[in-house]
């Protein structure tokens, strides 16, 4: 690992600020869990890390009835995922958050730093896409709020400038989420998902959010719509399946080829449908 | 017996919970410097020109090799190898030239300085290709390559090794068969994955002498190859093995040691220390040879086999210098467990651009049985017998004979099945409580030999401190599998002291006598055999000097508790610490000295085989046989499968330990279940694709199956308190039994590993579009 | 560059000076020869290197050491009072469950982190808690069992 100066601040204006004084090849460390890697083999570089573990308000949890659930950008994944309201209300997020790497990962790890990286298979976007979550942004020109549908640019790209630093997630508040989330992996327990998906239903409305078939977790609105009115009968579950299969792009990789991929987005809306109908 | 078939706790038990025991990459001497290895980015080329000129500039570089320093060729079996490559690369990963800096950091930043210039040559990846007359030349010069007589490499091509088996008439048999059977199979390579990556640490001295720290199997059989090939005398090289993190054969010969010593060699009295990466240790440290199988097998209609022509080719990769005994060890067991009177088998070694192969776990048994075990379903299928029928059939049983037509005067192969079937019924039809999900069964056998020459040598030597307390010195390694705990039971017992007051101590070449290796499953019983004649040797000292003492007769005594005893007048009897030292006689002279056993041992008996029919009386020291029987549940909408239950019976001959053996056995077990379900090293045009554990699965605590274990203890005559190896064995029936538990339940053709999801979906839309 | 940080080691207040580019692993193992933490991929991947950060189980591979300043770390080797072993290490001896023993310092701690947060877990638990740390000897069945051994009796 190449050498670097470290910054830990206290506030995310000294932070922007740190960044954008130091230019390009600053980086910010959260969780640490897939910069360190990087680090580690060379592929990022930085001169500068700022620890933005240091900002207090960036640790919250917290939930109201009127804005929803804010999960600051330094909350692990394990606190995340056990937190009550979270375990209570947004169950499908709790799950998804389970199913990210080892428990020792996920004790370091933040669902920012999931959905930051950019990885098209990223485990919780799928929950966060399709609760249309939005991430808080704070930069030099004030704060402003990324749909997490627009956060998502390509292969690890995301929309944000240099200087701006994600505060956290805020899921809206929804009277009563039916989710379910399916990863269908190699192995069961600290694996990359070959093919996740989170479907909720919320009054009626049914969301399909997908993660690792496409160069960015994706919404399968065919499907969404297709499925609009409609009662989920095996039929309609089935014809849902193929429409979100066929909004995917996936790759071949060394974990699983294109159409076992293409075959996986069907079983898991599959299941993920047969779960919220019930 | 008191100690022998109970359950010691480890006696290496709490160095390791505590974190005390340093492996070789915890040991930190002082001005140690830190190796780096540039590597080979082509599969197979030519080397041009290496220029070092940038990285010997760096600041803190202090030594850079490359293989022309040494240009010397070295090899177990076969001497096909350099340590660093001379001219050229034959795989991709190859060490070309190695730095020693003051820091890691400084030694990989070195490394990215060296430039090297290559020009391509074509490449060959898959063995049956290589064995084409048309294929390029992966050794030229094997024509002029020393090997091992037992071996046969073929000049001009890329076989590295032929052996035969040529017993009956197969093509007379064919003729006879009610039904000829023909299949194909192939198993990947696969990588050990010890947790422990390979470290080692090397100095020399202004004498020229050479200490090696090294996580290593063998240390005596690393000290002769380091001999041969830096020409150093044995009396100056020590190879001191502190602890091994898990082996199962990849740290069984020589790896980073022979480049990390060139090193140790320039770099005036400093000790220099490399430790692999996980990356190096799937690409650089032996992989399990891939392997194609070919069947062609003659049957009559009541199951009888008659007849058998196979063909094994190996990917040996880029050396094959220990994977030539692979293939041997491979046609000894031509057939399996299975009594055939009729075998035509061929056994290739063969040169590929892929790392190199080696010995792992099983040493063979896994790769052939895979094969063997699935013909034998896809046969009982076919004929409408029963699978455990037809192998009760064929199974070999005392009074039949081997593959190399040996006799065979022990065999519990038939008690471990009926024994696995007393927990485990494979007609019971179990529903899944899920409808994606369907339940299924599977039997496998699995026998393995120890592999090794005829003539290896163990040897122990016991000493007595004057409190009566004990210090045991062999250079077999506990390497995970309990040796220590074991050898020190069998010490126990022969000279009844309690284990705790016996320390044994290993792995140093100055100070702890020879053993040739530990592999092979034979590390209880040969090094075993050498305890026991050591502790025989120090009890009739012992005896011949309380005789004296006590004035009866050395028949009429015995050794109990710490004293020798008279068996007939049991309140006579003399404290052996008080003979430790020697006997002082009534006038207060003294005679004998310390009381100090040695004990050595060589398999009895055992023998060459004929070179052209591959036939033989006695070529290996004993067989192991056992069964395992499994219960998985498969998910027909995503492929994955899940072991569930596995029941297991081996006939070890005598359980020394029980806790220790169930443990092998376990481990053993949950590998197997790896390797069916995920392993494969994956290549492109000779590239690894997942040589990390992020796309290399093993097993997790998740993984594993509710195991039930058990065990048929039939003497073997020549072991120790009757006890034969079990540690390998026990892999070898896992994954067949699973792939015959869901090619059986599902009614499709699986004849590869590992059992992806991926192939289980296709082939059932293969069978659904028939 | 160095940076001074300040944290608890097994128990003691420490001060110490790290460059930003090294894992809490190479500054354990190297500056405090605290070498029961062991590399076994330097990805995060076989657990060998968990210590207790906080009370929970972290990769040490994973971590910058600097960033372990104001926190309390906990190793194998503070496990252990003396010659006193915690519960789990004699459960694990007594239980046969451990071989070569390179993950078996990470497998305790662990177990450590699950017991501390949770004294009465489900056999499901411990085997889901353990799944980020990769044995290969032993098939986890005698740890699992040595594991919930310790549940037992503190029930």
């Amino acid at each position: 690992m190449k050498n670097f100066e470290y910054f830990k601040p206290s506030t995310l204006k000294e932070a922007s600020e740190l960044l954008i004084k130091k230019g390009a090849n600053a980086h910010i460390l959260n969780g640490g869990t897939d910069l360190i890697i990087r680090m580690k083999e060379g592929i990022t570089s930085p001169d500068v890390v700022v620890d933005i573990k240091g900002i207090k308000e960036l640790h919250n949890i917290k939930f109201d009835e009127k804005e929803g659930l804010f999960v600051g950008a330094c909350v692990v994944l394990n606190d995340m995922a056990h937190n009550q309201i979270v375990k209570e209300k947004y169950k499908v997020l709790s799950n998804a958050a389970k199913s990210v790497g080892s428990g020792q990962i996920r004790n370091k790890a933040t669902m920012t730093g999931n959905i930051c990286n950019a990885s098209p298979l990223a485990d919780t976007s799928t929950p966060l896409l399709a609760l249309d979550a939005k991430v808080l942004v704070y930069g030099p020109n004030g704060e402003r709020e990324i749909p997490i549908n627009e956060l998502f640019v390509w292969v690890r790209k995301v929309s944000l400038e240099h200087g701006e630093i994600v505060k956290g997630v805020r899921i809206p508040a929804y009277e009563n989420i039916i989710g379910d989330f399916q990863k269908i992996s190699r192995r069961k327990e600290v694996d990359l998902s070959t093919v996740a998906s989170t479907v909720v239903k919320i009054n009626d409305e049914i969301r399909i959010a997908l993660a690792s078939v496409a160069p960015t977790p994706i919404r399968a609105r065919k499907a969404e719509s297709f499925i609009k009115g409609k009662k989920l009968t095996d039929e309609v579950i089935e014809e849902a399946a193929k429409i979100a299969a066929s909004e995917a792009s996936p790759i071949e990789d060394v974990r699983a080829s294109k159409e076992y991929r293409i075959e996986m987005i069907k079983i898991a809306v599959k299941r993920n449908l047969n779960a919220v109908r019930s | 017996m008191k100690y022998v078939g109970t359950s010691v706790n480890r006696v290496d038990g709490i160095k390791k919970v505590t974190g005390d025991l340093k492996y070789v990459d915890d040991l930190k001497f002082p001005r140690m410097l830190y190796a780096a290895v540039k590597r080979s980015t082509r599969p197979h080329a030519k080397i041009i020109h290496i220029d070092i000129s940038k990285a010997e500039k760096l600041p803190g570089v202090k030594v850079i090799t490359t293989g022309k320093d040494f240009p010397k060729r070295v090899g177990l079996y076969l001497e096909d190898k350099n340590f660093l490559a001379v001219d050229k690369v034959r795989y991709m990963g190859e060490a070309v030239a190695a730095v020693a800096a003051e820091t890691e950091e400084i030694a990989h930043e070195a490394v990215k300085l060296i430039e090297i210039e290559y020009e391509d040559l074509p490449i060959v990846t898959n063995a049956l290709d290589a064995m084409k007359e048309d294929a390029p030349l992966i050794h030229p010069d094997l024509g002029t390559y020393k090997y091992a007589s037992v071996f046969a490499p073929k000049p001009d091509t890329n076989i590295s090794n032929h052996y035969k088996v040529r017993k009956g008439d197969v093509e007379e048999a064919f003729k006879k068969a009610d039904y000829i059977f023909e299949n194909d199979f192939y198993v990947p390579h696969i990588q050990h994955c010890p947790i422990e990556n390979h470290s080692a640490i090397a100095s020399v001295d202004r004498e020229g002498s050479l200490t090696v720290w090294a996580s290593c199997q063998s240390p005596y059989a690393v000290r002769l190859a380091l001999s041969v090939a830096f020409d150093i005398p044995l009396n100056k090289i020590r190879v001191l093995s502190p602890a091994v993190g898990g082996g199962f054969g990849s740290k069984a010969g020589t790896t980073l040691e022979g480049i990390v010593i060139p090193l140790a060699m320039k770099s005036k009295g400093r000790p220099v220390k490399l430790t692999f990466s996980r990356k190096d240790e799937f690409i650089n440290s032996f992989v399990r040879q891939g392997m194609h199988s070919k069947f062609k097998t003659g049957v009559m209609k009541n199951g009888k086999i008659i007849a058998i022509k196979d063909q094994y080719v190996w990917d040996g990769g880029a050396y094959t210098e220990y994977g030539v005994n692979i293939t041997k060890a491979a046609g000894f067991a031509a057939v399996g467990p299975y009594d055939i009177e009729n075998i035509w088998c061929d056994s290739y070694c063969v040169y590929t651009n892929h790392p190199v192969g080696g010995p792992y776990r099983g040493f063979g048994m896994s790769e052939i049985q895979f094969g063997i075990e699935r013909n034998m379903n896809i046969i009982a299928n076919e004929l409408g017998i029963d699978p455990i029928e037809i192998r009760r059939i064929n199974a070999q049983k005392v009074g039949g004979r081997t593959a190399t037509n040996a006799p065979i005067d022990t065999c519990g192969l038939l008690d471990c099945l009926d024994q696995v079937l007393e927990d485990f019924d494979p007609n019971e039809k179990v529903e899944s409580l899920s409808p994606n999900k369907v339940r299924a069964k599977g039997i496998a056998f699995g026998m393995k030999a120890p592999s090794m020459p005829n003539n290896v040598a163990s040897s122990a030597i016991v000493r007595l401190n004057e409190d009566g307390t004990a210090y045991l010195l062999v250079s077999a390694q506990d390497i995970g599998q309990g040796s220590d705990t074991a050898l020190t039971q069998f010490a126990a017992e022969v000279l009844s002291i309690p284990p705790e007051k016996i320390t044994i101590k290993t792995g140093d070449t100055d100070h702890t006598p020879y053993e040739w290796q530990t592999v092979a499953s034979r590390i209880t019983y040969c090094a075993g055999n050498s305890v026991i004649n050591a502790c025989e040797d120090a009890k009739a000292q012992l005896l011949e000097l309380a005789s004296l003492k006590l004035g009866i007769y050395k028949r009429d005594l015995k050794l109990e508790d710490g004293y020798v005893v008279s068996t007939i007048y049991p309140d006579k009897k003399v404290a052996i610490a008080d003979l430790s030292l020697g006997l002082t006689m009534p006038d207060g002279s003294g005679i004998h000295g310390p009381i100090i056993g040695r004990g050595v041992f060589i398999p009895p008996n055992v023998k060459d085989h004929d070179h052209e029919t591959g036939l033989g009386d006695k070529p290996v020291a004993y067989w192991t046989y056992g069964c395992q029987g499994v219960d998985i549940e498969v998910d027909t909408q995503t492929g994955n499968i899940k072991v569930l239950n596995v029941v297991s019976s081996f006939d070890v001959g005598k359980v020394v330990n029980p806790t220790l053996v169930e443990g092998q056995i376990e481990g053993a077990i949950v590998q197997g279940i790896g390797s069916a379900l995920w392993e494969e090293l994956k290549f492109k045009d000779g590239k690894p694709l997942n040589p990390s554990f992020v796309d290399y699965k093993i097993p997790t605590a998740n993984d594993m199956p509710e195991m039930i274990i058990k065990f048929i203890e039939n003497e073997e005559k020549t072991g120790p308190f009757g006890a034969r190896g079990v540690s390998e064995p026990a892999m070898i029936p896992s994954a067949p039994a699973i792939a015959n538990a869901l090619c059986d339940a599902l009614g499709i053709t699986i004849n590869s590993l590992p059992l992806t999801p991926e192939k289980v979906l296709n082939a059932m839309k293969e069978k659904n579009n028939k | 560059m160095k940076y001074k940080i300040n944290f608890i080691l097994n128990n003691e207040n420490v001060e110490h000076e790290v460059e930003a580019n090294r894992t809490l692993l190479k500054v354990l193992r190297e500056d405090f020869d605290l070498t029961g933490a062991k590399e076994g991929c330097g990805l995060g991947e076989c657990g060998a290197c968990t210590i207790l950060v906080d009370g929970r189980p972290v990769n040490a591979c994973m971590m910058l050491g600097i960033e372990a300043d104001g926190k309390e770390i906990l190793t194998i080797e503070g496990l252990s009072n003396g010659t006193k072993l915690d519960e789990l290490q004699l459960s694990f001896v007594n239980n046969g469950a451990l071989q070569c023993g390179y993950c078996t310092p990470g497998m305790i701690m662990s177990a450590k982190g699950l017991l501390k947060e949770n004294a009465t877990p489900t056999e499901d638990e411990v085997k889901e808690a353990i799944s980020g740390n990769l044995c290969r000897c032993t098939g986890y069945k005698k740890i699992v069992e040595a594991i919930m051994e310790v549940v037992e009796n503190n029930k």
